[in-house]
C-alpha cells in the first residue's frame, strides 16, 4: 500500500477538468504552457545543431581530409560555426525574448514553513488516539 | 615555451596557486561566518539547508551556474578538448539550451509546490506531494546512495586538481616526505601517494569547516565568488591565448594539420650514478634518433603489445584490440618517411634515487629493476621541427654554445646532457593514426576505438544528457526551491544563458589553441588547465594572473563538493531523522544534528577518498545519469499532471533506476566491463532510462485509483473566484 489515504475523497475529473468550485491555479497554468515552449526550442536546436554538424562535419570511413581544403568561417570549421556557434546565439536570443517577454511573473505564495511537520504530528497524534 | 623553461614557469605559477588556495581558504572562512549569523532567529532548517527561500538574481544564477559547472567544467572538459580537438564544439552544443531547460522546465513549479508543503528538501516535496511516507523514503535512499558515492568520487577529484595545481611547490613536496614518513611510521594507508594525502587533507578541511558552520548560504555565497573567478578565468585567458597563437583561423589550420601523437613507454638512462637523488618531471622533452628508434622498435615491439593490452583492455572490444595490435606490427613502414629525430615528452614525473643511473622499482622478488616512463611521442612533422628548434635554442643558450655546435653531437644524448634514452615502445591511435584532419572533423581522434570520439548517436544523447537530464539532478531541483520570486527566476535565467555562453564555447576555443602551443601532454590532460594559465600568463608578462586562472578549477569543484555534502546532511537529518523518527525534536537539537551530520558525512568522504575505489570518473557519470532516470519523469509529472499518483510515481522511480542500471548490467555481461554499458541503438542508458520511467509512470497512474482530491485541490487549483 503506497501513501495514507486519509481523505480519502477520489478526484473524479483528474487531469482534465479542475474539481467543483476550484479553477487551475494560475501559476500552475503558465508553467505548464512555458513548458511546452521550452521543449520546443530544444527540440529546435537540436534539429539543427545535429543534423547539421553530421551533414558537414563527419566523414565516412575510410575517407580522409587534405588540410589545404578545408573550410572556415570567423577560423572556425564551417560545421562547428553554423552548426553550433550560430544557433548558440540564437538559443541566447530564444531564451531573452522568453524570459523577458513571455514567461509570466507568476506569485510563488507564501512558504508554509513548517506545515508538513505540522501535519505528520497530527496525524500521528490521532493514530495514537485511535488506538 | 617548453622544456626548461616550461618546468622553470610551472615553478612560478604554482606559488601563485599555493597563494591563491590560501587566500581562498580565508575568503570562505570569512563568507561561513557571515553565513552562520544569518542563522541566528531564523528557521533553522530552512535557513541552514534552503537559505530561506530569499535567493536574489546573483546568487540563484550564480549558485545554479556554479554547481552545475563541475570541476569536470575546467579539468576533464579542457583535457577533452585538447584531446580530441574541435568535435568538443558538438559535445558541449547541448549547454545553448541547458539554462532555459535545467531551469524553466520544474523550477515555478517545485519552488510553488515547495511552498504550499513546506518542504525543505527534495524528498519533502515528493513525500509531501503524494503524503506518501514510504515514497519519501525510497527517494531519500536513493539519493543518499549516489550521492555518497558521488561526493567520495569530487572530494578525489578536488584533492587531485589541488595537486596538479601544486606539484612543483617545494613546500607541498616537504609536506608530502613528513606525511610519507607519518603513515609509514604508522603503518596506515601503505600503497597512498602521501602528496595526495596531503592535498585531499587540506581540500577536505577548507571544505567541510565551511559548510558545516556557514550552512546553505555559505555555499552559496563561495558559489558566488567561485562562479565570479570562473568567468574571469575564462575571459582573460581567450584573448591571451588567440594572440599567442596568431588568430583563431591559425590555430584552426594547424589543427588541422595535426596527426594523433604516439603513446608508450621508454627508459631514460644517466651516464653516471646519480650524486643526489633526480626528478624526470613531467614535460621534460626526450630526443631519440630515428635509427635508434627503429632498432628499439624492432626489439621491444613484444614491450609495446604489452603496454597495449594494458591500456586497451577492458576499454575496447577484442576486435579494436586485434586492430590495435596489427597496426603496431605495421608501425616500421609508415615512420619511415618521417624527421631523423623522433621527439619524446615525459608523461608522469619520475625519480632516479641517488647512486642509481635509471628509473627503478621494486619486483616481486624485492629487488631493484629498471622501470620504464610513460612517454608520448609528437608525429606531426612541423610541430617536431618547431619544438626541436626551441629546444635547441634553450639549451644552447644555457650552455654558452652555437647551435651548430650543440646539434653536432650524438641526438640521444644531447639534450639534458647527462640523460639519454633507449627501448622506446609507442604506439597508435585506433582512430585517425597518422591522418591529418582528425582534430578539425566530427568524429575526432580515438585512442581506444575504431568509431571515433564521438559517434552520431552520442551527440543525439548528448543533447538528453546535459540539457534534459540536467533538470532532474536533485542537487539542481534543491537550489530552484531556494529563489525568491518568478521575478529572480526569468532574470537568472536570463545571466545564466549569458554565463554559460561566456564559458563553454570560449574554452573549446582556447584549449583548441593549447593544442598548438603546447603539444604532447595527451597522456596528462587533466594538468592542461594550470599549464595554459601559467604559460598564457607569463608570456603576456602578467605571470601574477595565473593564480586568479589557476583558481577557476578549484573553485569548480568547491562549489560542487559543497552543494552535494549539505544534499546528503539535509537527507540525513530531514528526510530521515526529523520526518520518520522524531518529528517534535527540539530546534536545538535539530540544529547541533546538522551540524554533526554534515561533519561526519564530510569526514565519511574524505575517508573513502584516502583510497577510493577504481572507476571513479566512471561513477561521477553512472551516477548523474542514474539520478535523472530515477528522478526526472516522477518529479516533472508530480508537478504537471494532477492524475498522477503516488503507485505510478514510486513505479516509475524503480522502472527509470532498473532500466538504466539493466544498461549497465547487460554492458558487464557482454562488454566485459561494468563501465562500459550495453547501448541500445548506440543510445547512452540514460535514454532507455528516461523513457521507461516516463512510459511507467502515467501507465501505472492511469491503471491506478485517481489520487485524493484534497491533494488536486491543494496543488494544483485554487477556489474559483
Amino acid at each position: 500500500m503506497v501513501g495514507t489515504m486519509s481523505k480519502t475523497t477520489m478526484h473524479k475529473t483528474v487531469g482534465n477538468m479542475p474539481p467543483d468550485g476550484y479553477e487551475w491555479d494560475p501559476t500552475f497554468r503558465n508553467a505548464r504552457r512555458e513548458t511546452w515552449v521550452i521543449l520546443g526550442v530544444w527540440g529546435a536546436c537540436m534539429l539543427w545543431s545535429v543534423p547539421y554538424c553530421y551533414l558537414n562535419g563527419y566523414i565516412t570511413a575510410g575517407q580522409s581530409v587534405n588540410p589545404g581544403d578545408v573550410a572556415y568561417v570567423w577560423g572556425m570549421p564551417k560545421w562547428a560555426f553554423f552548426g553550433v556557434f550560430v544557433p548558440w546565439l540564437l538559443a541566447d536570443v530564444a531564451t531573452t525574448v522568453f524570459c523577458f517577454w513571455y514567461m509570466a511573473d507568476d506569485n510563488l505564495g507564501e512558504a508554509h514553513e513548517g506545515a508538513d511537520l505540522e501535519e505528520a504530528i497530527a496525524e500521528d497524534s490521532s493514530t495514537e488516539a485511535r488506538r | 615555451m617548453e622544456g626548461m623553461s616550461a618546468t622553470l614557469l610551472a615553478q612560478s605559477g604554482s606559488n601563485s596557486a599555493l597563494f591563491t588556495f590560501a587566500l581562498y581558504t580565508m575568503a570562505v572562512f570569512v563568507v561561513a561566518w557571515f553565513s552562520n549569523r544569518l542563522l541566528q532567529g531564523k528557521s533553522f532548517l530552512s535557513e541552514y539547508f534552503l537559505g530561506s527561500r530569499s535567493l536574489g538574481m546573483w546568487a540563484f544564477a550564480l549558485t545554479f551556474a556554479a554547481t552545475s559547472a563541475s570541476g569536470g567544467s575546467f579539468t576533464g572538459f579542457p583535457a577533452k578538448i585538447y584531446t580530441h580537438g574541435w568535435i568538443l564544439a558538438l559535445w558541449i552544443a547541448s549547454y545553448m539550451v541547458v539554462p532555459i531547460c535545467s531551469m524553466g522546465l520544474l523550477a515555478k513549479r517545485i519552488n510553488q509546490v515547495a511552498r504550499i508543503s513546506g518542504s525543505i528538501t527534495v524528498p519533502d516535496v515528493i513525500r509531501d506531494r503524494f503524503e506518501s511516507r514510504w515514497l519519501g523514503l525510497l527517494a531519500t535512499l536513493l539519493i543518499v546512495f549516489f550521492v555518497s558515492f558521488n561526493l567520495v568520487a569530487q572530494f578525489k577529484a578536488g584533492s587531485l586538481i589541488l595537486q596538479a595545481l601544486l606539484r612543483d611547490v617545494e613546500m607541498y613536496h616537504q609536506a608530502g616526505v613528513g606525511m610519507g614518513v607519518m603513515k609509514n611510521s604508522l603503518g596506515w594507508w601503505p600503497n597512498v601517494d602521501p602528496e595526495y594525502l596531503v592535498c585531499l587533507f587540506a581540500f577536505s578541511v577548507a571544505v567541510i569547516a565551511y559548510t558545516t558552520y556557514g550552512g546553505f548560504h555559505a555555499v552559496v555565497w563561495t558559489d558566488v565568488m567561485q562562479g565570479v573567478v570562473m568567468v574571469l578565468g575564462v575571459l582573460i585567458m581567450l584573448p591571451l591565448a588567440l594572440w599567442q597563437v596568431g588568430g583563431l583561423e591559425s590555430a584552426s589550420q594547424r589543427l588541422a594539420e595535426m596527426t594523433p601523437p604516439r603513446m608508450g613507454t621508454c627508459f631514460v638512462w644517466l651516464e653516471h650514478p646519480a650524486k643526489q637523488e633526480i626528478r624526470v618531471p613531467a614535460g621534460q622533452w626526450l630526443a631519440v634518433s630515428r635509427d635508434q628508434y627503429l632498432a628499439d622498435f624492432e626489439t621491444f615491439l613484444p614491450e609495446a603489445e604489452n603496454t597495449i593490452k594494458k591500456n586497451l583492455q577492458g576499454k575496447s572490444t577484442s576486435a579494436e584490440l586485434e586492430t590495435a595490435l596489427a597496426e603496431l606490427r605495421q608501425r616500421p613502414t609508415h615512420i619511415a618517411a618521417g624527421p631523423d629525430t623522433i621527439l619524446l615528452r615525459v608523461a608522469k614525473t619520475r625519480v632516479i634515487r641517488q647512486g642509481s643511473v635509471t628509473v627503478e622499482k621494486l619486483s616481486a622478488s624485492g629487488s631493484r629493476v629498471s622501470d620504464p616512463v610513460e612517454v608520448v611521442e609528437l608525429t606531426t612533422p612541423r610541430e617536431i621541427a618547431e619544438q626541436l628548434a626551441r629546444l635547441v635554442q634553450e639549451e644552447s643558450q644555457r650552455r654558452g654554445i652555437t647551435e651548430a655546435e650543440l646539434t653536432s653531437r650524438p641526438t640521444v644524448s644531447w639534450l639534458k646532457c647527462t640523460m639519454s634514452t633507449t627501448d622506446v615502445s609507442t604506439y597508435d591511435y585506433l582512430f585517425g593514426a597518422a591522418q591529418p584532419g582528425r582534430y578539425y572533423i566530427a568524429q575526432g581522434p580515438k585512442l581506444d576505438s575504431l568509431g571515433g570520439f564521438f559517434p552520431l548517436s552520442l551527440a543525439i544523447s548528448f543533447f538528453f544528457m546535459w540539457a534534459i537530464s540536467g533538470a532532474g539532478q536533485p542537487q539542481n531541483m534543491v537550489r530552484l526551491m531556494a529563489f525568491n520570486s518568478a521575478t529572480t527566476l526569468r532574470r537568472s535565467m536570463f545571466t545564466v544563458a549569458i554565463y554559460y555562453s561566456l564559458i563553454y564555447f570560449p574554452l573549446v576555443i582556447i584549449f583548441c589553441c593549447a593544442r598548438v602551443l603546447s603539444p604532447g601532454m595527451d597522456a596528462e590532460p587533466d594538468g592542461i588547465m594550470p599549464h595554459m594559465a601559467v604559460l598564457l600568463t607569463t608570456a603576456s608578462g602578467n605571470p601574477w594572473l595565473a593564480g586568479l586562472l589557476i583558481a577557476a578549477p578549484f573553485a569548480a569543484v568547491m562549489s560542487t563538493v559543497d552543494s552535494f555534502l549539505l544534499m546528503v546532511s539535509s537527507a540525513l537529518v530531514r528526510d530521515l531523522y526529523q520526518r520518520n523518527i522524531n518529528p517534535q525534536v527540539s530546534e536545538r537539537r535539530i540544529k547541533w544534528m546538522s551540524y554533526a551530520s554534515t561533519f561526519v558525512v564530510g569526514f565519511c568522504a574524505m575517508y573513502g577518498a584516502i583510497d577510493p575505489p577504481q572507476f571513479l570518473q566512471d561513477i561521477i557519470v553512472y551516477v548523474g545519469s542514474g539520478l535523472a532516470a530515477a528522478f526526472l519523469a516522477p518529479v516533472s509529472l508530480s508537478l504537471y499532471w494532477p492524475r498522477v499518483t503516488a503507485s505510478g510515481v514510486m513505479s516509475g522511480m524503480l522502472a527509470g533506476f532498473g532500466a538504466h542500471l539493466g544498461m549497465y548490467l547487460l554492458g558487464w555481461v557482454i562488454n566485459g566491463s561494468f563501465f562500459k554499458p550495453y547501448q541500445l541503438l548506440d543510445f547512452d542508458p540514460i535514454l532507455i532510462g528516461l523513457l521507461v520511467s516516463f512510459i511507467t509512470v502515467p501507465l501505472v497512474s492511469l491503471l491506478s485509483p485517481p489520487p485524493p482530491e484534497h491533494l488536486v485541490r491543494k496543488y494544483f487549483c485554487r477556489p474559483k473566484s
